[in-house]
């Protein structure tokens, strides 16, 4: 079978042999590098548009290989390319590219450029790898490689303390979810031998390994359950949900276009597109686990936002709301649903974060919204595109793509079978998520500005206005891939055909939907117009309305619910407790056990020693002494005269004679 | 041709040099030079390419004249030996012009070849008398080269001394060989066997005669107690001499000396365990007076000279060892093969001091501070023949030690391994100081100009050192060479 999937892994490669060039460039090589990184991305992208005709109709294609043998078995890998994937693949070629593009005018002040595009060449390929990979082992294996980017780009101004320490939180918060994750690759290769999605009826997601796991019974639930559990921990790390949304919000440290691309984009959906790859695996039980999580953190993450002044830490909530969205939809069934917001997140997400990269260049480094104020006039582009944005992520009815996807999830939401909990918790998420967004826009772009005076903000270049013109396009565009009356998107990845039917918008649910969502965004907009918009802040320091009206749920907001210092005093505190209990133990016990060890060897070596300088070396050096001492006469002896030398000669002979003669003639020698 | 044409050939042309040196005075020294070198080259291949069968030799010849394994191996070493001196003797003779009468030198150049001619008689010697003879022929030359450079005083001191202490070890074999006529009445080695293992002889008288014997070879071999005259001796005379001194005239001894303990120590021998007896003790001495006094030497040349000492007492005690036949060697096999690894490292050894001396260097240890920067090359080959000479493995000094200890295993001498461990480890001390000199950096008021010396010396200097590294890890061919017929015969049967 020769075919197209076969050579699918050139779309990963490519920009890792751009990582792996750039690595080894000169430092001062960044033009090379920004180059090699954008070229390979975009090639990454062509390839991907071919890839996504292969798989328009529907269908799956995959080309599984052995990686190495062991013993009798085999460790197999593969490629797959279905709707899912091949979605995945534009999105993250297309606004990876994009923010490539936008890095090279965000960080050209930066002296370590060519590091940033080496690292992010290589979260490119590993992200890409991740997508096509038709094997849980190597989509973990992927999966890791992520997280180091995202470690090394989040501290990549390791300089800063605070980098430093965000990205070690971001490494081991995740790394707590992939524990559950490699606990459930693990118990799945035991129960069912392979890790791979489809293998000709072979792979685990195909009926007969499902049917095999839904049978399994571990303590009153089935194996399918408690893998997919387990699966959705690591999901959960990756994709900040809550509880382990803590990470995500400090990951901001790293530079911007990291944040657009890795934290709100592409890598923080991976977990999402794990629980999307897997979902013939989850149960109703494990999928119910996952609506819960996801609305939990729709509602938590997006009350959050409304308390904070930084502008990436806002869109950062509002990421982890937005991701638990899609768990929601995910666990109420709607695969597509929740895939097609991924998918429009990912853009919309994307633009406004370079948006907010661009605001921040402009306003001189300044983060605080509280600092901002009255950019839309000088800053005419980004307020356009961020008002795209702006409205694609709160919802706005009918022409803007956000609308459409979370039409789709509310959609799922309200006709599963389940609880209808989930769906009242993305409603009221959608009415938060228009309330902060609101203020967000208020207080960045209305009123005066309030930032230094002497530094008035300006437009930011055209390399990065570009890709917010090109990414806003896309988040009204996307939108209508998904509308209810030709719901394309979301019935091929979920691999049933469609049809165009303009009567489908007008079903009552439907069109009830589409007025409750609209009035949950009109309430939104309004009490953010009331609060934020017609008192526009003054100054930076003036107390905020909210805090006024609402003083004691402010304060608990603006502290992000003491998720941190929850964790602070009890886990931080619980194993720094143990680690201290161990260092008594080890201390007390095994110190004194060592300590006693090595005064015994010492005391043997001491024996040891005096054996050798006294006995051994005192002896040694006595020989050599008298050694030398007789070198040193024989040497003298002959440099005596002619007489002395015959009278020694003669002296020599009579000896040899006394001894031939006399000793061995009485048979001395025998 | 037979062997026998070839060595009279080289004596009729030592003459006829010595005889043109003298009547025309106008030839150079680089005529003569040739001349000799190119004589002796000439009888080397006529050597490899001859019958060397005794029934090839004149019916007079083959009276006196035997062709075994060990004197076909020895003719060939002497003429090798002789090349390389006169190559040393012409590479030298800037330094030479220096020290001789007119700057004239012809005599060294033609008494080499009668040397040869002596030793290559002395290989195949089958009684004492064409011994005593042969040996005479190349001590007397000695004596004549050993003072050549005449206008050095201590040149002038060492052959007086040479010449004294000669013809009294030369007196003293005389009375052996008389003492052992007389208790075995026999001179040839076949007839002296034959009547130490009848037991019909007088067995005080046959000691006697050995030790006198003992003591007259043992001056020609640097023999403790009689190496008296050789550090002095050495240091005094020429380079070129020294090494004919070194190599050569031990060479010849130790032909000697093989054939006298092959016959008193045949099997069934009445004196054989005494003869073993004193060989052990004189070889174990003479290894701790030879390496024990280095260790205090300032001057590579009279160092040299000890060290010399100790490989004379390497040698006896591998003479010593009669009863195993390891490597496919007997005692007097790894004596030859001894020798054969110490001829280039010695020679090198020799040459490298030679280049120091052409250079106006001195020979002192402290004069080859920092020669690795002044010369990498001479360092290099040097380094090879000082280690080589110490014994380390992978070079050609190593193997020969090998042999000897492991013969002495086989005989469980424990005193004698115990002196002949001190004199190797002492080697090692002595002779790594002059590396450990050639590589450190050397002081600020020394010449570092880099040292240059002729295509001529370079070529023998690289040669050497090849040899050495290749006898270090390839010995077989040469092993081969002097695998004692008769065991060879018996491993073709089996």
């Amino acid at each position: 079978m020769s075919s197209f999937v076969q050579y699918l892994w050139l779309i990963p490669l490519l920009p890792l042999v751009a990582a792996g060039i750039n690595a080894v460039l000169p430092t001062d090589a960044r033009r090379a590098a920004m180059g090699l990184t954008i070229a390979t991305m975009a090639a990454s992208f062509l390839i991907s548009v071919v890839a996504f005709f292969k798989v328009a109709d529907g269908g799956r294609l995959c080309h599984n290989f052995d990686w190495f043998s062991l013993g009798g078995g085999h460790v197999r890998l593969g490629w797959l390319l279905d709707p899912l994937s091949a979605a995945m693949l534009m999105m993250v070629t297309f606004v990876g590219t994009c923010i490539f593009v936008y890095s090279v005018a965000y960080m050209a002040h930066d002296a370590r450029q060519k590091q940033f595009f080496t690292f992010l060449s290589l979260f490119a390929a590993a992200m890409l790898g991740l997508i096509i990979s038709n094997s849980l082992l190597l989509l973990f294996m992927c999966w890791e490689v992520v997280g180091l980017a995202s470690y090394l780009l989040i501290g990549f101004w390791f300089e800063k303390p605070s980098a430093a320490a965000a990205c070690k939180k971001a490494f081991i918060t995740t790394r707590i979810g992939d524990i559950g994750f490699l606990l459930g690759i693990v118990w799945l290769a035991k129960e069912n031998g392979a890790l791979l999605f489809f293998d000709n009826g072979a792979g685990f997601l195909e009926q007969g390994a499902l049917e095999h796991l839904n049978g399994l019974a571990v303590g009153g639930i089935s194996a399918a359950t408690a893998i997919g559990l387990l699966l959705f921990c690591g999901a959960m790390g990756k994709s900040g949900q809550v509880p382990l949304h803590v990470w995500l919000p400090d990951a901001m440290e790293g530079p911007t276009p990291v944040s657009a691309l890795i934290h709100a984009a592409t890598m923080v959906a991976a977990g999402v597109f794990l629980i999307g790859r897997v979902h013939p695996l989850m149960t109703t039980e494990s999928l119910s686990v996952v609506a819960g999580i996801g609305a939990c953190t729709a509602v938590i993450a997006a009350l959050i936002g409304i308390a904070q002044n930084d502008i990436k830490r806002i869109l950062a909530y509002s990421t982890v709301s937005q991701l638990g969205y899609m768990m929601l939809a995910l666990g109420v069934g709607g695969l597509g649903a929740g895939i097609f917001h991924l998918i429009t997140h990912g853009f919309f997400k994307a633009l406004l974060f370079l948006g907010a990269g661009s605001i921040i260049h402009g306003c001189n480094d300044q983060q605080d919204i509280r600092a901002m104020g009255g950019l839309h006039g000088p800053m005419r582009k980004t307020f356009l595109t961020y008002a795209v944005g702006m409205m694609a992520l709160s919802g706005f009815p009918l022409l803007f793509s956000g609308f459409w996807s979370k039409e789709a999830i509310l959609h799922a939401a309200h006709s599963t079978v389940g609880s209808h909990l989930p769906f009242y918790a993305g409603l009221i998420g959608a009415v938060l998520t228009a309330f902060y967004m609101t203020r967000l826009m208020s207080l960045v772009f209305f009123g005066t500005y309030r930032g230094d005076a002497e530094h008035p903000p300006h437009e930011s270049p055209r390399l990065m206005t570009l890709p917010l013109q090109v990414l806003a396009v896309f988040a009204i565009a996307l939108g209508f891939l998904g509308t209810p009356a030709w719901p394309w998107f979301t019935t091929w990845i979920e691999g049933r055909e469609t049809h165009f039917q303009f009567g489908h918008l007008f079903h009552l649910e439907t069109l009830g939907l589409m007025i409750v969502s609209t009035l949950a965004v009109a309430a939104g907009v309004w009490l953010g117009w009331r609060l934020y918009f017609q008192r526009l802040r003054l100054t930076p320091d003036e107390t905020d309305p909210l805090q006024i009206v609402v003083p004691r749920v402010f304060y608990h907001l603006e502290h992000r619910l003491w998720f941190d210092e929850f964790y602070e005093k009890t886990l931080i505190a619980g194993t720094r407790r143990v680690a201290e209990w161990l260092t008594l133990v080890e201390q007390g016990v095994w110190v004194g056990g060592i300590w006693a060890a090595a005064q015994i060897s010492i005391g043997f070596s001491w024996l040891s020693r005096c054996y050798d300088e006294w006995l051994i070396n005192d002896g040694f050096d006595k020989s050599c002494d008298s050694l030398r001492g007789s070198g040193k006469e024989i040497a003298d002896a002959h440099r005596q005269r002619l007489p002395f030398t015959l009278r020694t000669i003669g002296a020599a002979i009579l000896v040899l004679l006394a001894i031939t003669c006399i000793w061995f003639g009485k048979g001395g020698a025998r | 041709m037979s062997v026998f044409t070839i060595e009279a050939f080289l004596a009729l042309a030592g003459m006829v040099l010595l005889l043109v040196e003298a009547f025309f005075p106008k030839i150079s020294l680089k005529t003569l030079g040739t001349a000799a070198i190119g004589s002796a080259v000439v009888a080397f291949f006529l050597y490899l390419g001859c019958n060397k069968d005794t029934s090839a030799l004149p019916g007079f010849v083959a009276a006196w004249h035997q062709l075994d394994t060990l004197a076909i191996f020895y003719k060939g070493f002497a003429l090798v030996t002789t090349i390389l001196v006169l190559w040393l003797l012409l590479i030298c003779s800037p330094y030479l012009k220096r020290f001789t009468v007119d700057g004239k030198f012809g005599e060294m150049l033609a008494l080499p070849l009668i040397v040869c001619a002596g030793m290559m008689w002395m290989a195949s010697a089958k009684d004492l008398v064409t011994v005593f003879v042969s040996l005479e022929l190349v001590t007397v030359s000695f004596y004549v080269l050993v003072a050549a450079t005449r206008k050095s005083v201590i040149s002038l001191e060492a052959g007086v001394k040479y010449l004294i202490l000669g013809a009294l070890s030369t007196g003293i074999l005389v009375f052996g060989i008389a003492w052992i006529y007389g208790a075995t009445g026999s001179l040839s080695f076949e007839g002296i066997a034959a009547a130490c293992a009848n037991g019909g002889s007088n067995k005080t008288a046959l000691l006697f005669a050995t030790a006198f014997l003992l003591a007259g070879m043992g001056f020609k071999v640097a023999m403790a107690p009689f190496q008296m005259w050789v550090p002095d001796v050495y240091q005094g005379t020429s380079i070129p001499v020294t090494t004919f001194l070194s190599v050569g005239s031990k060479a010849a001894g130790f032909i000697v000396l093989t054939r006298l303990i092959d016959a008193l120590t045949v099997h069934g021998s009445l004196i054989r365990d005494e003869v073993i007896l004193m060989l052990v003790g004189l070889g174990a001495i003479t290894v701790l007076v030879g390496s024990l006094p280095a260790i205090f030497q300032t001057s590579v040349k009279r160092m040299l000279a000890y060290s010399s000492i100790s490989h004379a007492g390497f040698l006896v005690l591998a003479l010593a060892s009669r009863d195993s036949v390891r490597f496919d060697l007997s005692a007097g096999g790894i004596v030859a093969f001894y020798l054969a690894t110490y001829l280039p490292m010695t020679v090198l050894g020799f040459l490298g001091i030679a280049i120091m001396r052409i250079q106006g260097q001195g020979e002192e240890i402290q004069d080859f501070t920092g020669l690795a920067k002044r010369s990498p090359l001479l360092a290099t080959m040097l380094t090879i023949a000082f280690a080589s000479l110490a014994g380390l493995p992978l070079t050609a000094g190593f193997l020969g030690k090998m042999f000897v200890f492991v013969g002495m295993v086989d005989q469980g001498w424990w005193v004698a391994i115990g002196c002949a461990v001190i004199g190797a480890a002492a080697g090692f001390y002595y002779y790594f100081r002059i590396i450990l000199a050639m590589f450190s950096p050397a002081p600020a008021n020394a010449v570092s100009s880099s040292l240059q010396f002729g295509l001529s010396a370079r070529v023998l200097c690289v040669a050497l050192g090849i040899v050495i590294l290749v006898l270090g890890v390839y010995p077989r061919p040469l092993q081969k060479l002097l695998a004692p017929a008769p065991v060879a015969a018996q491993h073709a049967v089996k």
